[in-house]
């Protein structure tokens, strides 16, 4: 790794601040556009009852408390607990398909696997949502389907199985990609090794394919898991009444039928703080396995 | 990626004193913009006298205008109109708080959103002497709870909030709010309610027997408790899509406005509308003129344009809106005039309660209820 840049007394100033003029342009554009409304928000979250036209005076953590509402609490659990079954899925799903293109494939048809799998990414999120609204409503291309093959019809829009359905079909090519990333740079001669030692296929995965995935798997679950978090078109769109979820409160509380800005504000600061932990964990426990290959 | 940076001690001198810079500078940072003492949504309510006087920009819903208004009303007063859509009203002040406040001269709020415009200080008062055609109005028209004697505004549209239901699946015909929740086993996921705080508690306040307007905690209470009992057997609560569910066959019963079910039974002979027992909501959507308005000339050509029986007519028939327009009403075709959903009897508007502005403490008691059955 680069040491930090040490003030060598032989380097000119001019040499010592390229660098930092490098970062510049993509430093502005993090702080304009990111840092500063992020502060803002924090700042909002601060002042009671905020109102569009009131002057900001960060003065209480009144909205802060509003969040600890048995209805808010509910709600934030609901989408934390969205997400990691969300996370979970697309992981069982996900990383067969990225051990298949990445090892077993033929290596001609590796890029166009991926792309396959990834092309979805390429239309709207929306109008994927669209489509799976009519795949599952009750008179529906699934429901079709089942009662043409004379088998019960599944009653499962606007609740929270359609949602999850949604957001695992939303999410599953980002966790797809990042495993297939890792995987390729597995070490095929220990696993000839290990074969060669006598380790069964069941150990050989665990022992040795598993722990070198281990960076792969833990930043696609952190990727899912924030972008799940996040998700507000899949339980807008596939969800009912009883699928809120931090997304769509946040939502209506800044244009919704009750505006609550401050208590919004607040909200978005907590799932914020929480999308922060997620990345800390990631750069501690992502990064030192692949330093120490 | 330096790890060294989440250790819990600074392992030098170097690490403490970036985090203490990085630390400062966030803190500085706010403190300064609070120091500046900056507004959220800094609305300028003074009048801006730029603009060009040929242009004239709507804020307004998305079947209240169409091409064809605006080429008519181009071809009559020479000014170019451009329009822009919301779909709800605390969009449309969010919009206008948001820095929209100087963009338009006209907007169309609904009737119970005009009180809570006037107290943000968003309205200007509408000079009569500027407005022709006001005696066209209907009597129950010319003031409203929220406007008396038109100070503020015009009404350009109303209806009431109804039942719309597939004749087909519910053959006995729906009656009674309490329809809902006697056959809420059968009609479990075939239902839904609006995305409205007002109106859906409305309605359960209304099959209680009290008044939409109802600013009594316990009886709000007891509105909620009965939707509480009804909401595992709602699909969702929207204001729009329930219209391809229900002519799909997806839905039975959806809750909904006059306006929408106008074009819904034309098209779908199978679907029915009614104001269920003991009584519904009539909304009405008014052209108001915003303090900021950047030309308020168009603006009362707009008003008085659309104030005219002939126009009113033609836009009620083409727009599928229920006009107020008294004088409007005898140029309508005949089976338009018999229509009830458009038109309703008179025993129908007896039963319907327009709404009101509430106290701040109900307002605070409806959303809290609205929040707790939305989670």
């Amino acid at each position: 790794m680069a040491s930090s840049p040490v003030s060598n007394s032989s380097q000119s100033w001019s040499q010592r601040l390229e660098p930092f003029l490098m970062l510049v342009p993509a430093g502005l554009w993090l702080f304009l556009l990111l840092i500063l409304p992020t502060l803002l928000i924090f700042q909002l979250s601060l002042v009671p009852g905020i109102k569009p036209g009131d002057l900001v005076n960060p003065s209480s953590l009144e909205n802060y408390f509003k969040i600890f509402e048995p209805s808010v609490l509910l709600v934030i659990l609901r989408s934390i607990g969205l997400s990691i079954l969300t996370t979970l899925f697309c992981l069982i799903l996900g990383f067969p398909v990225a051990y298949w293109i990445a090892l077993l494939a033929p290596e001609r048809w590796q890029n166009l696997l991926l792309l396959g799998f990834v092309l979805p990414l390429w239309t709207s999120s929306l109008l994927r949502a669209y489509a799976w609204i009519s795949i599952l409503r009750p008179t529906g291309v699934l429901n079709t389907i089942l009662t043409t093959l004379h088998l019960p019809a599944l009653d499962v829009m606007n609740q929270l199985p359609a949602v999850l359905i949604g957001m695992t079909y939303s999410l599953l090519p980002y966790m797809v990609l990042i495993l297939y990333s890792s995987l390729e740079k597995l070490d095929r001669r220990l696993l000839e090794a290990a074969a060669d030692l006598g380790a069964p296929p069941k150990d050989v995965f665990m022992n040795v394919t598993v722990p070198q995935a281990l960076p792969g798997i833990a930043a696609g679950v952190l990727l899912v898991f924030i972008n799940a978090i996040g998700d507000f078109i899949n339980p807008e769109l596939l969800g009912g009444p009883s699928s809120m979820t931090a997304a769509r409160l946040l939502y209506s509380r800044f244009l919704g039928a009750s505006p609550d800005w401050g208590m919004g504000s607040a909200l978005s600061a907590l799932l914020i703080m929480l999308v922060t932990l997620a990345i800390v964990c990631l750069i501690k426990y992502g990064d030192k396995n692949a330093r120490s290959i | 990626m330096d790890s060294e940076l989440f250790s819990p001690k600074p392992r030098s001198r170097r690490q403490l004193l970036k985090m203490a810079a990085s630390g400062a500078f966030g803190l500085g940072l706010s403190q300064i913009l609070s120091g500046c003492g900056w507004r959220l949504g800094n609305v300028r309510s003074g009048q801006s006298n730029t603009s060009s006087s040929n242009e004239l920009f709507l804020y307004t819903w998305a079947q209240y205008v169409d091409e064809e208004l605006l080429k008519n009303f181009r071809n009559v007063t020479g000014l170019r109109t451009i329009r822009e859509l919301f779909d709800s009203n605390e969009k449309m002040m969010a919009a206008l708080q948001a820095g929209k406040g100087q963009t338009f001269s006209v907007l169309y709020p609904s009737e119970y959103f005009i009180p809570k415009l006037l107290k943000a200080d968003l309205l200007a008062e509408l000079d009569h002497d500027r407005v022709q055609g006001l005696d066209n109005l209907m009597p129950q028209f010319r003031r409203s709870a929220g406007d008396l004697d038109n100070h503020y505004g015009v009404p350009f549209a109303w209806g009431t909030t109804g039942l719309i239901y597939n004749q087909e699946k519910i053959p006995e015909g729906i009656e009674n709010w309490d329809y809902l929740w006697k056959n809420k086993e059968k009609l479990t996921r075939k239902m839904t309610l609006l995305d409205d705080s007002r109106e859906v508690l409305g309605c359960a306040l209304k099959s209680l027997n009290y008044s939409i307007n109802e600013t009594n905690a316990d009886r709000i209470k007891k509105a909620y408790e009965k939707l509480t009992i009804l909401k595992p057997h709602i699909a969702s609560f929207t204001t729009d899509g329930w219209r391809t569910q229900l002519a799909a066959g997806d839905l039975w019963v959806a809750m909904g406005y006059s306006s929408d079910a106008i074009g819904l039974l034309k098209e779908n002979p199978k679907l029915r509308y009614i104001v269920p027992k003991p009584g519904g909501s009539r909304w009405s959507d008014w052209m108001v003129i915003p303090k900021a308005a950047p030309n308020p000339n168009a603006a009362y050509q707009w008003i008085n344009y659309l104030l005219k029986p002939d126009v009113a007519a033609s836009v009620a028939q083409r727009l599928a809106v229920t006009t107020p327009n008294a004088n409007a009403i005898p140029l309508l075709p005949q089976e338009l005039q018999r229509n009830t959903v458009s038109y309703p009897t008179a025993e129908v508007m007896a039963r319907c309660e327009s709404m009101t502005a509430l106290t701040d403490e109900a307002e605070k008691l409806y959303d809290k209820y609205w929040t707790q059955l939305m989670s």
